[in-house]
């Protein structure tokens, strides 16, 4: 049962993940492999001042929501200039530079050795520890998300978003800001992959940079394109899919070191099967072509 | 009243003058016509006005305001409106979709509105639909209203997307050749549609190459070769001008 | 000021290997317009093939060196034949290539993972010796990278721009279905690309294993750094890579000399940013090249 939960949550938190990135990638069609570094910046923000100055969750909270939003602004901006290719590297660079400063910068983060003893979330006297009690938490917290990523989706910020992914030059000449809707998108994006990260490090209680790296980047991206993009359901079946499956090799009694690159292998074959036969993924309304 | 004022606008690309020294006004509620044989410039000027290009010298003035430095979006809230000589529709979007998206001004648009108060929106969201819908009957596609753009004809969707103009409110219509490339079945329905965007007392400029349509349509004829204006006036003066004759409908007897 | 100069002597070196591996990754993605991720995974895959020649099975350089080159050639013409084609005669974009190539990327690290574990590996037992000018010293492999990267600059060059292989190369980066239809073998000279490439590749991972060892993560790092030696170089331009990757390597020894080692990495992505902000045709680079090449 305990598994179960633990299982749940993790989809929980990759469920934000995905719908966020969703935003950039499936509504707005840029391809961005940065996601892990908004994910990690959310996480350390958050854990700093929890950690370090004895914040409460929901105060942290905010703060690495808007410290993320802020942050993405370096990225966003830049980019701006960059096409289809280019914005890709740009991402990567942004990505790495992110995990690097993580890495490094040990006055700051403790680098490698990552920061331990992250509180459990309370409120009012209700501390979430526990994994029955974290299973009802993430799940709230990620039906709130998704239903302000829907909203965002459904609204007429969601049509032109998707207008601007159809034909950026039409959607300019229909009085469109383009590059204020860009930057729009990436800070909503950033900030809720902040509350994942803020989830993340609440329930494991520890971390480190080495869970904010470009293949975790390259994970998420992959959700996407595996369960499909543009819509609600592919993000969602993607994330389901690349957490479960994984567990899945666990029961077929591989042990756990090769178990560990079986599943990259698996998710490595899955995107290149996916793109090659059916490039808007599993439930997808979006193809990359 | 004068609507729009080029005062010498030059566009060099390469070492070649696109657009030389251009100096040409026109009046509100003038229907103009812009032809010319192809490399003339004429796609070049539509584009320094829509601002999708800077000029390198000289203004362009709008109701008295230069549009020097503004963004095309901008350019596009004064009033200034294009179609696309390759059309442009949100391909994967429905006709309505793409209606709906060009409504000026939507609140809706804001992050605020959509993730924290979304059904704020909705009674103007029916509007909109209603008034989509108004549009797409008057030029013709009401049943096609749910169907994705990319699955429409040619000739449709250059109607949907003078469908998707109407819905911006615009004053100064920019037509880059509207019947280009429409097979003769739809010819008709198309140029009714466009004869009546230009009957409304809106200011038209279009670009094109079918002199029959030019004729029809035009108040008033810009003739441009290599950059320049060589010949301006009704279509009466401009095209029985022998230079014009010689230039665009060659020198054959 | 001795250490200075060693310094910068050992970031020209690892400039010499990044060349290597940027040359042929240049060669891929100006011909094909394919970011050619998985040449990280042709890296890497190269690399521990030659430790199994070399230090496990104990077979001579001789028979070593050609037998991975030739691997290595044969992967990177498999992975187009299996990954690439296909793709492209669904007219899709060069972004599915590359998310593609990233994938397959993931699956060879994984299975060099599986068979030889997540350790770093020493191909050479011992210190290699040294050879010691002007109070500055380089290895022996130093010197090998150092003058395999002459050569093979030098034939590359001549080969681009005084050979009929080199017209047909530059044509091929300027106007590949032009090619075609002027009747050359445009399959045959994919191919020729995707064949050398890797092997460039594969010369350098030999080269860097048996300076410093090998791991299963060398591969991706040294391939984004090549990637940025390309646009810092300039796209388009072959040899622009080389001289990107050798200013990457100088501008490295830099940072460890002035900040430490910890940053070295991030000169790489400092460079990134510089140039697709500032000056994305790259130093050699020609403006308006972008708008050809970037997808979208």
């Amino acid at each position: 049962m305990n598994y179960f939960f633990h299982i749940i949550i993790m989809i929980n938190i990759y469920i934000i993940l995905s719908l966020s990135l969703n935003l950039i990638v499936g509504m707005g069609g840029m391809l961005s492999i940065c996601h892990a570094a908004f994910y990690g910046i959310g996480a350390y923000i958050g854990t700093l001042l929890m950690v370090n100055l004895g914040w409460t969750f929901l105060p942290a909270l905010l703060v690495a929501i808007i410290g993320t939003a802020i942050l993405s602004l370096i990225i966003s901006i830049p980019s701006l200039r960059l096409k289809g290719d280019y914005f890709i590297l740009g991402s990567m660079g942004f990505q790495s530079i992110v995990f690097i400063l993580l890495y490094n910068w040990t006055d700051l983060t403790r680098g490698p050795y990552g920061i331990s003893g992250i509180p459990s979330p309370s409120f009012l006297d209700l501390k979430i520890s526990g994994l029955p009690l974290w299973f009802v938490f993430s799940t709230t917290v990620m039906f709130i998300c998704s239903m302000f990523i829907i909203f965002l989706m459904k609204s007429p910020f969601g049509r032109t978003l998707k207008s601007i992914r159809e034909d950026e030059l039409a959607a300019a000449a229909l009085g469109k800001n383009i590059p204020l809707f860009k930057i729009k998108t990436f800070a909503l994006a950033a900030g809720f992959a902040a509350v994942a990260g803020m989830l993340f490090a609440g329930y494991m209680r520890y971390i480190d940079p080495t869970s904010f790296t470009m293949m975790e980047s390259v994970f998420i991206l992959s959700m996407i394109i595996i369960g499909g993009a543009g819509n609600i359901r592919g993000p969602v079946i993607g994330a389901i899919v690349l957490v479960v499956l994984p567990e899945l090799l666990r029961f077929l009694g591989m042990p756990d070191a090769i178990a560990a690159n079986m599943r990259q292998i698996i998710y490595g074959l899955a995107m290149i099967i996916l793109i090659r036969c059916r490039p808007q993924g599993l439930l997808g309304d979006y193809k990359f072509t | 009243m004068l609507l729009l004022e080029l005062i010498s606008v030059t566009k060099i690309f390469g070492g070649i003058r696109a657009v030389d020294n251009l100096s040409v006004t026109f009046e509100k509620g003038q229907v103009t016509a812009i032809i010319g044989p192809n490399g003339a410039g004429k796609t070049t000027a539509f584009n320094i006005i829509g601002g999708m290009l800077q000029p390198d010298t000289g203004k362009v003035l709008y109701n008295n305001q230069s549009l020097s430095g503004l963004n095309m979006w901008n350019i596009a809230a004064l009033g200034i409106g294009r179609l696309f000589q390759d059309v442009r529709l949100f391909k994967k979007m429905t006709v309505l979709e793409n209606l709906m998206t060009a409504f000026q001004n939507q609140r809706g648009e804001t992050v605020w509105r959509s993730m924290f108060i979304p059904f704020a929106e909705n009674k103007v969201e029916k509007e909109r639909k209603e008034n989509s819908m108004q549009l797409l009957e008057k030029v013709g596609l009401q049943d096609e209203a749910e169907t994705p753009a990319e699955k429409l004809s040619f000739g449709q969707q250059k109607l949907a997307a003078i469908a998707r103009i109407l819905a911006t409110d615009v004053k100064l219509l920019l037509l880059d050749e509207p019947m280009a490339g429409v097979n003769p079945a739809m010819f008709k329905q198309l140029l009714n549609i466009v004869q009546k965007l230009t009957d409304e007392g809106r200011t038209v400029i279009f670009v094109e190459h079918n002199l029959d349509v030019v004729r029809n349509l035009a108040q008033r004829i810009v003739f441009m070769e290599t950059g320049k204006i060589t010949a301006v006036g009704t279509p009466q003066e401009v095209l029985n001008n022998p230079q014009v004759r010689a230039a665009y409908i060659g020198r054959g007897k | 000021m001795n250490l200075f100069l060693q310094l910068l002597l050992n970031g020209f070196i690892n400039g010499c290997v990044y060349a290597l591996v940027a040359l042929g990754f240049a060669l891929i993605c100006n011909t094909t317009r394919i970011f050619h991720f998985a040449h990280a995974g042709v890296y890497t895959f190269s690399a521990y093939v030659f430790y199994t020649f070399y230090t496990q099975q104990n077979l001579p350089l001789a028979i070593a060196i050609p037998l991975t080159l030739g691997i290595a050639a044969v992967l990177g013409i498999a992975i187009d034949c299996v990954l690439y084609k296909p793709l492209e005669k669904k007219n899709a974009s060069t972004l599915l290539a590359m998310l593609s190539s990233l994938g397959l990327y993931i699956i060879i690290v994984n299975i060099i993972c599986m068979f030889y574990g997540n350790n770093s590996k020493i191909l050479v037992a011992g210190l290699l010796s040294t050879v010691k000018f002007g109070g500055l010293m380089l290895n022996v492999v130093q010197i090998a990278i150092f003058a395999t990267f002459i050569i093979v600059f030098a034939v590359f060059s001549l080969t681009l721009y005084y050979t009929g292989l080199g017209i047909k190369l530059r044509a091929m980066r300027d106007n590949p279905t032009l090619l075609a239809l002027n009747g050359v073998n445009a399959n045959l000279l994919r191919l020729f690309v995707f064949g050398i490439g890797s092997s460039l590749c594969a010369l350098a991972a030999i080269l860097t294993g048996l300076d410093v060892g090998i791991d299963p993560n060398i591969g991706m790092s040294v391939t984004i750094t090549a990637a940025v030696a390309m646009i810092a170089g300039g796209m388009g331009v072959f040899e622009g890579a080389a001289l990107g990757a050798l200013m990457i390597g100088v501008l490295q020894s830099l940072a460890v000399w002035q900040l430490s080692v910890r940053w070295q990495d991030m000169v790489t992505f400092i460079v990134l940013i510089l140039f697709l902000l500032l000056r994305p045709q790259g130093l050699l680079g020609r403006k308006g090249r972008l708008e050809e090449r970037g997808n979208v």
